[in-house]
């Protein structure tokens, strides 16, 4: 399944970059992380309980960074097995200087467009059972996901400024 | 094919459910059409299930005059089943749309077990009401052991199978609109055929006056990750004359600016090109019903 996409968000390109590379802002945005650790330059371990509607699904995975071309872009390799089903992912994620349109920034409109674009795959019952409804929980999360990472790039930029 | 453990309560009271799941953690099982499922393939495992289907408060179908809406509303309890509206006579007669919307859901069977407010706090976006619900502007009437809130619509589904509803909260009752007369109405639905679920699905109310097209809703259902108001294509069509030109120009308009879902059984381009056909239907239905 392809997805892709792209996410504004009110923060300066070096700093989104940053951001999307800190373990604990990634644990903290991503919904449902329970725990995520260092095990090698650029790669993860991650512990994850997806809730969407009724189903509970307790993954434990791994995320790799490849193709560091800071701060412009990097390579998102994701894997992960539970007992509902298994996922795999791969995307580039590119991030491109943007006007913040909407929202609060302290930065003023100075932002950075997040583009993504990557295929995943997802197995097991969960796959069998849920095609209907993959690509829209999946975006969903990934919604989810840069919501969170703007809210907290805006608290981090406001505790660098304000002490 | 067979849950997992779980504690099972059946209380008989909306008082008795509202302390039940007031910690948070009971899963609330209404007709189980989409909850059973999940668990029989472990897809959910809850611990606790509490079962609604014993509180007689909330099957209540009623009229009531004033408050929510300025024409009157129908009170439609969380536990009403899919046949039941129907089926009804007041439903039928005082918001005919939802009766529709109702008879198109998946077969006679889950129309007899499911229920509206299970439907709704499930949040499916294939599901069939919302697009009716988005069409009506409709309230979903919410309740905990501590107090009740009333939201709209729009703002009560939040995503794909996400509500604002919080894990000590129940969905209470829909409350929709009592049609002002002269209302033409439809739901178009091209279904899935295997399960019955909206590829995608439009319900429209038109009212007309004096040759013109005065008002229109329309709400869509299956395209993105959420139901919604397609508020293009209303403002286009509203103050025409409702021709078939006029119909064809704005239902082209009913996928724009959407992000649209893609299956197995549906591309996201199919989907916006089906999205624009069954608008295209359900308006000419509605407005030929409109007088």
């Amino acid at each position: 399944m392809k997805v892709g996409g792209s996410y504004t968000l009110p923060l300066l390109r070096q700093r989104a970059h940053e951001l999307l590379q800190d373990p604990a802002i990634l644990a903290r945005c991503m919904p449902g992380c329970e725990d995520l650790k260092k095990i090698g330059p650029d790669e993860y371990e991650m512990q994850m309980k997806v809730v969407v509607s009724a189903v509970q699904g307790l993954f434990a995975g791994k995320v790799r960074i490849t193709d560091q071309k800071p701060p412009e872009s990097f390579r998102l390799i994701v894997e992960g097995s539970g007992k509902v089903g298994f996922m795999k992912g791969d995307g580039l994620l590119t991030l491109v200087p943007a006007t913040v349109t909407t929202g609060v920034s302290i930065l003023g409109s100075e932002g950075t467009e997040v583009r993504y674009e990557g295929d995943v795959q997802v197995g097991g019952t969960l796959a069998g059972v849920g095609q209907r409804l993959l690509d829209s929980t999946a975006k969903m999360i990934i919604r989810k996901f840069f919501e969170k990472l703007a809210e907290a790039g805006a608290e981090t930029e406001q505790a660098a400024i304000v002490p | 094919m067979i849950p997992q453990n779980f504690e099972y309560s059946a209380p008989t009271s909306l008082k008795e459910a509202l302390a039940l799941i007031a910690k948070g953690d009971a899963k609330v099982l209404a007709g189980g059409m989409s909850l059973i499922p999940l668990m029989k393939l472990r897809l959910a495992a809850p611990e606790h299930v509490v079962d609604l289907s014993r509180i007689a408060d909330l099957k209540s179908v009623h009229e009531d005059g004033k408050g929510e809406f300025p024409g009157g509303a129908l009170h439609l309890g969380a536990l009403a089943t899919h046949f039941e509206i129907e089926s009804s006579a007041l439903v039928r007669s005082k918001c005919p749309l939802l009766a529709e919307v109702a008879s198109n859901i998946g077969d006679v069977q889950v129309r007899n077990v499911g229920t509206i407010g299970g439907s709704t706090a499930h949040a499916d976006p294939a599901a069939d009401y919302p697009a009716g619900l988005m069409a009506l502007e409709a309230k979903v009437h919410l309740t905990t052991a501590k107090g009740e809130r009333t939201l709209p619509i729009d703002q009560f589904i939040v995503d794909a199978l996400s509500t604002a509803l919080k894990p000590n909260e129940l969905v209470r009752e829909i409350i929709v609109p009592v049609e002002t007369r002269g209302t033409g109405f439809s739901y178009q639905k091209l279904a899935q055929p295997a399960s019955g679920f909206a590829v995608v699905g439009v319900a429209a109310r038109v009212r007309k006056s004096a040759g013109k097209v005065t008002f229109v809703r329309v709400g869509v259902t299956g395209l993105a990750g959420k139901a919604f108001r397609a508020t293009r294509v209303e403002k286009l069509l509203e103050g025409t004359s409702g021709s078939a030109a006029d119909i064809q120009k704005a239902a082209a308009q009913a996928a724009e600016g959407v992000d649209a879902n893609t299956d197995l059984h549906a591309s996201a381009d199919y989907r916006r090109q089906m999205t624009k056909v069954f608008t295209a239907r359900a308006l000419t239905q509605a407005l030929s019903r409109a007088d």
